[in-house]
């Protein structure tokens, strides 16, 4: 029975050592960004003189009491608008997103909005902005990963 | 020759020349270690299954009784055994290696006292001059065949048992040999009738047994004509707590004078308390592995002369459990004394 | 006389009464105690999991339920292969039995014990055993719920 116990460990240390596999380089901010609150700064990645519409989507979407941390990154086409919801209100986590669409519709109707609150996508948001902040890829690369981005947003499983 | 409705009395006495006794692992943990011949690490005994085990635990203990005697085994004329798997295969692949004449016998975990005194009427009546009797069981294969998988997480209530891996098995003979030594001797025994008060829990097969076991402790009594006090030790198979709480109450209804220091089941006994079996053992090997260990190894030294075993049996099988059946029970009880 | 009607005998009605009082019965709040703490346990062990997955690999939260159940199924593989999930199925009951490594360990449990009589009859044909009505009765309440909400949702627009 000793043995049982023996392998059992010998099992999960090798699980374990499966987490150091990683080729992440996360920053102070990306590394905590599931836990606490880092209320990124909102990021430009497009060429519109629109200076102060990330700043301003940021501002409006933190105000909402159910939300409590947001990133916003403005790409070419689109916006990207990652937030986290309180976790008491995650029951109703679909009908919040569908009232911030459509506010966010009213109020910049020219504007795409791209809207989740899925850790995943905040996440990668928070690394994408660390990386620019870093100085570590080109606005190109830049691009191209906020892309990657909105397209993971639309895969469902 | 018969007494009263259900009892046989053996005039000539026919005596238990040697037993074998074999136990797994969980047994050479418990409370009877020194009262075992031979004792296997794991459950799987160097096999590829858990009845073809089972089957090696019966050959072992027919090879220890031959080699303690000295004998062949053509000197033996019956091979009369049984167990809890379909079929009864692991006695008979048995008896084929052993190659004795068979007589396959089931009634559950009472098989050991129904084939003790089936050799013992054959002795009686010079139909044999001697007979290997017993009964075995093993853990895993009755749990595959009964219940759950045995690596299945399910949660066994405070009321379940703990199948005995173990074979116990004794030679039967006329004990008359020139030097006269003591042998403990089979004086009468009593078939059981069987018995259902409506217990349907597989889980709960102590209360499901008592009233057989009571049910045949007082025929036996009756068919007699004696009270309890005749006997030193009246021991039950496998009614574990639950069952022999139970069993107590009803000897109390019926007025049947049994003290609980003269009441002991063997079920308790096998186990240390610290061992996880809920509220006991079962199994065919469970009364045989005790009877003729330790039991018999207390009555040769001394501190039991007269003592009557009862085996009890549940008759259910997993398909008329869920058929709705109940439970029926059976118990066989056989008196033996050390003269 | 077999029981064809399922009415009992004043005896066995009597002796019932006898063996409830004896009965040990369930420690019924230790039990669903337990059961809980473990559920909780191995509900977080599973949320730790999606975390990771989320953290190191590219999938969303959406996405991470499919690789979760798979290593949370892998978990109870290993601990029923060493004989440890019994241990704990007997701890904490429907808190080990209920969540997906339950599933997976009566699936596993099954195969490991047929072994023994051959790949195609023996695993194949019983592995299922214990799981079979799960699938069976699952698959088949889905078919009547979404059947419902169709019909719902044609009627009344919800």
């Amino acid at each position: 029975m000793k043995k049982r116990w023996k392998y059992t460990l010998v099992v999960f240390s090798l699980l374990l050592l499966l987490v150091g596999c990683t080729n992440q380089n996360d920053n102070k901010d990306s590394s905590m960004a599931l836990i606490k609150t880092t209320q990124p700064t909102p990021m430009k990645l497009s060429n519109k003189n629109s200076d102060s519409l990330p700043a301003k989507v940021k501002k409006e979407v933190a105000n909402i009491k159910e939300i409590y941390d947001v990133a916003v990154i403005e790409g070419n086409k689109t916006i990207l608008v990652a937030y986290k919801v309180k976790h008491l209100y995650r029951f109703r986590m679909k009908s919040i997103e569908k009232r911030l669409t459509k506010r966010l519709k009213n109020e910049y109707p020219d504007e795409k909005f791209v809207v989740s609150s899925d850790y995943k996508i905040f996440l990668e948001a928070v690394r994408l902005r660390e990386a620019m902040d870093a100085g570590k890829i080109s606005k190109d690369q830049a691009r191209k990963r906020f892309n990657n981005i909105v397209k993971l947003k639309e895969e469902l499983t | 020759m018969l007494k009263g409705a259900q009892t046989w009395v053996f005039n000539s006495k026919p005596a238990i020349l040697s037993t074998g006794v074999v136990g797994g692992p969980f047994e050479k943990n418990g409370n009877l270690a020194e009262d075992f011949d031979k004792f296997y690490e794991d459950l799987w005994m160097g096999q590829d299954s858990y009845e073809k085990a089972q089957r090696i635990l019966i050959e072992d203990a027919v090879d220890i009784i031959l080699q303690k005697e000295g004998i062949k085994e053509e000197k033996v004329q019956f091979f009369i055994t049984g167990d809890l798997i379909n079929q009864i295969t692991p006695s008979s692949f048995a008896a084929r290696t052993n190659q004795i004449p068979n007589l396959g016998l089931f009634s559950a975990c009472a098989t050991s006292m129904e084939g003790l005194a089936l050799a013992a009427f054959l002795i009686n009546y010079q139909g044999a001059k001697r007979i290997i009797t017993g009964a075995s069981s093993h853990n895993a294969s009755a749990e595959k065949q009964f219940r759950y998988p045995t690596e299945y997480g399910g949660q066994k209530p405070p009321t379940a048992q703990w199948t005995v891996t173990g074979a116990g098995f004794a030679l039967i003979g006329s004990g008359n040999d020139a030097d006269e030594k003591p042998h403990p001797r089979i004086l009468s025994a009593t078939i059981g009738k069987v018995i259902d008060l409506g217990i349907s829990d597989p889980f709960n097969m102590g209360g499901a047994m008592a009233p057989a076991a009571v049910d045949t402790i007082e025929r036996h009594l009756q068919d007699l004509q004696i009270d309890p006090s005749y006997y030193d030790l009246i021991v039950t198979g496998d009614l574990a707590t639950i069952g022999r709480s139970i069993a107590l109450e009803l000897f109390e209804q019926k007025g049947i004078p049994i003290k609980e220091e003269q009441f002991k089941d063997c079920g308790l006994l096998i186990y240390k308390k610290n061992q996880p079996v809920q509220s006991g053992a079962s199994g065919p090997g469970c009364s045989a592995t005790v009877l003729y260990g330790h039991l018999l190894n207390q009555m040769k030294s001394g501190r039991l002369k007269r003592i009557l075993v009862v085996a009890t049996g549940a008759l259910l099988s997993p398909l008329s459990f869920q058929q709705k059946d109940t439970i029926p029970c059976i118990a066989h009880a056989v008196a033996i004394e050390y003269i | 006389m077999a029981n064809k009607n399922k009415t009992k005998t004043p005896e066995q009605i009597q002796y019932d009464q006898l063996q409830k009082k004896h009965e040990l019965k369930r420690p019924i709040l230790k039990n669903c105690i337990r059961a809980f703490f473990i559920g909780g346990l191995i509900c977080l062990v599973g949320q730790a999991v999606t975390y990771f997955y989320i953290y190191f690999f590219n999938f969303t939260e959406q996405t991470a339920g499919n690789p979760t159940v798979a290593t949370m199924v892998f978990i109870a593989m290993i601990l029923t292969g060493f004989g440890v999930y019994d241990r704990i199925g007997q701890f904490a009951g429907a808190g080990s039995a209920v969540p997906v490594t339950g599933f997976g360990n009566a699936v596993i449990s099954s195969a490991i014990e047929h072994r023994t009589e051959g790949y195609v009859l023996g695993v194949g044909g019983n592995m299922f055993k214990l799981a079979g009505s799960v699938i069976l009765f699952g698959v088949f309440s889905a078919f009547i719920v979404a059947l419902v909400k169709t019909i719902l949702t044609m009627w009344g627009g919800f």
